[in-house]
């Protein structure tokens, strides 16, 4: 996939860049609004990563360009910004998601591939590995064609895990990930504990597996033979 | 604060106006009947001397003594006396009754020999004159009096127009509006001073809060960047799978800071938004749906249950997203403080949002709950805003909240009006 970071922060873009990379996606980047401009006007992207922020103009500009030009492109919003204003105005202008800085690359890779699934970029709304098939638009989990029941949290940490798969999550983004600002509530992640081994129960002996504990740090969704 | 207690100007105006004028009446008045009296004794002892004259060059002409009673009487007598003026009450046949008069007695010698002259005036004529000055002066006073009171209130009101309407176009400026005043122009020198200085203040106010607005965004952008760098910087390191359980460990926790720097920053941006009224939707919402939403979004993460066994509808005016910070706020507090043995029950009425957890003594500071980076319990990893936010909320929107501690419950009520 090629994936345009039209990001400022040169330091924020390498590091979302190596990150990606390991996905084996192409990444190129632009600095500022006019180079944003002129590399969404040359190339063609499967998906672009914009800062609202940008040195020499609003991204927001760039995206409302980009729908006006009535290019088919993802966009994901990055913004130092927590303003619900923005939030809702960048999401009004076409967008499909918006993060606020700082967030975990983990998560912008899930949200990611939530924005690739979606039906108006054809996407492919299934996700699968080995005997284990989710069907998004239904929030739906089978394994070996059978459906398992799974909370809602078990279902996005299920999702979570394989969109992140052989990467290493620690406690503390998957709690981030499934209960946002919430998590100020607790003083210790280990509770994550009790949640990963419902979940492995019901992914069966086969798939159950997958989910790798590393030690002391967090899991690794893998594949048995690795 | 000036507690003291306020009138209308141009009431003010017309209190004093009457105040002095009514004195200055009394003293004239007063003054007026003094001097007239004054002037009436002096010109009836004047005028009883030449009657007492014209009475002597009669007798000497004469020869003999002239009585008409009761004004004129003279009589022959052995010694001269001193002549003495004073009043007195004689029978008046006229008038068949007693009268006040008043006497000069003179001595005279007229052809070798001695005389006793009395001349007499009626009193009476004199007060009624002193009468009749007295109350045509308080009349013609009391009419320029009135007018003039009347006039000058007129006057007054106009005169100070420009500035009652100037007062109300100042109380409905707003800073939030971003549009300088418009006040309007007088001829009055004082009053053309007083909008130019308001003027001035009110575009300063604009352009600091303009700036402010600016500056909080600008830190949040300016902050959470670098946090972004650190938290990528961070999961790259986790990512690349070379690093030993001392090193994860230490960045977990650099992880965890950077992550309670940017809660802290973007619960302060929150706060000096609601402090700045920059939420300015007042629509009605179902409290009760958001309020679910909310404890859903607890699910899995309370290691308490959260009871919800009385539900009425509650139906509020405010902002969806405000309401949302509400829920979230109480039920995090809540969760945070409440032992593993404890519960959380929630209530709503059609008024009310009643939030109680268990615990073990009532709080000690309960007047500090709601300031900023108050924290009862030091050993929490709370920020101490949760309740600070909710606090200004309920002040922007006119909710009111109380925390009370009964049955060994820490309770805390919103009321919606």
């Amino acid at each position: 996939m090629k994936i345009l970071i039209a990001e400022d922060e040169i330091t924020l873009q390498e590091s979302i860049i190596k990150f990606l990379n390991r996905d084996a996606h192409i990444c190129e980047t632009a600095s500022d609004y006019y180079e944003a401009i002129s590399k969404v006007s040359i190339y063609e992207y499967d998906l672009i990563l914009l800062d609202i922020n940008l040195i020499t103009g609003n991204g927001l500009d760039l995206l409302k360009l980009i729908k006006k030009e009535g290019k088919k492109i993802p966009v994901i919003i990055i913004s130092a910004n927590n303003s619900l204003d923005d939030k809702v105005e960048g999401l009004d202008l076409g967008a499909d998601d918006y993060l606020t800085k700082p967030f975990h690359l983990t998560e912008l890779n899930s949200r990611i591939k939530a924005v690739m699934r979606r039906g108006k970029y054809d996407g492919d709304s299934n996700i699968s590995f080995n005997e284990i098939k989710i069907k998004t638009d239904a929030m739906q989990a089978y394994v070996n064609e059978k459906p398992i029941q799974l909370t809602k949290k078990e279902y996005d940490l299920l999702v979570y895990f394989i969109t992140n798969k052989n990467r290493v999550l620690s406690k503390e983004v998957i709690a981030e990930h499934l209960w946002g600002d919430n998590i100020d509530t607790v003083d210790s992640f280990d509770f994550i504990y009790v949640h990963i081994n419902h979940l492995r129960k019901k992914l069966t002996d086969v798939a159950a597996n997958y989910i790798r504990t590393v030690y002391r740090i967090g899991y690794k969704f893998m594949d048995e033979d690795m | 604060m000036n507690h003291k207690k306020k009138i209308k100007l141009l009431k003010k105006i017309s209190r004093s106006f009457l105040t002095y004028g009514l004195l200055a009446m009394i003293l004239s008045v007063i003054a007026l009947y003094f001097i007239t009296k004054y002037i009436i004794k002096d010109e009836t002892e004047e005028s009883l001397n030449s009657q007492a004259f014209r009475i002597e060059k009669l007798i000497e002409k004469e020869g003999v003594p002239i009585n008409v009673h009761p004004i004129i009487n003279t009589q022959e007598v052995k010694y001269i006396g001193t002549q003495r003026i004073k009043d007195t009450i004689l029978y008046d046949p006229a008038e068949e009754e007693l009268e006040p008069y008043m006497e000069l007695i003179t001595y005279k010698k007229i052809n070798e020999r001695a005389y006793k002259i009395s001349v007499r005036t009626k009193v009476v004529e004199l007060y009624d004159i002193l009468q009749a000055i007295i109350l045509s002066y308080i009349v013609i006073l009391l009419t320029v009096f009135l007018a003039q009171y009347y006039l000058s209130r007129k006057n007054t009101a106009l005169v100070w127009k420009p500035f009652f309407n100037n007062l109300k176009k100042i109380k409905t400026f707003s800073i939030q509006s971003n549009k300088a005043i418009n006040l309007e122009e007088t001829d009055i020198e004082e009053f053309s001073e007083l909008n130019t200085e308001i003027k001035t203040l009110t575009n300063k106010v604009i352009s600091d809060y303009q700036n402010l607005k600016q500056f909080t965004e600008d830190v949040s952008h300016e902050i959470q960047t670098p946090l972004a760098n650190i938290q990528a910087k961070i999961g790259n390191l986790f990512d690349e799978n070379q690093i030993n359980e001392k090193q994860y460990n230490l960045l977990i926790e650099i992880s965890n800071n950077a992550r309670r720097l940017a809660t802290l920053n973007k619960k302060l941006i929150l706060l000096a938004k609601i402090e700045n009224q920059q939420f300015k939707t007042s629509n009605q919402i179902n409290f009760t749906n958001i309020l679910k939403k909310s404890i859903e979004s607890f699910e899995g993460l309370n290691k308490v249950p959260i009871l919800t066994r009385e539900m009425e509808p509650l139906e509020i005016n405010g902002d969806p997203y405000l309401a949302g910070i509400i829920a979230d706020n109480l039920l995090s507090n809540a969760i945070k403080y409440t032992s593993s043995e404890g519960e959380i029950i929630i209530k709503t009425t059609t008024n009310e949002f009643i939030v109680s957890n268990s615990g073990e003594a009532a709080i000690k500071n309960p007047e500090k709950l709601y300031d900023r980076f108050y924290k009862e319990n030091t050993t929490k990893k709370s920020l101490g805003l949760g309740l600070a936010i909710v606090k200004k909320i309920c002040d922007n929107y006119g909710y009111t909240i109380s925390y009370t501690f009964s049955n060994n419950m820490h309770v805390f009520k919103l009321t919606f009006n």
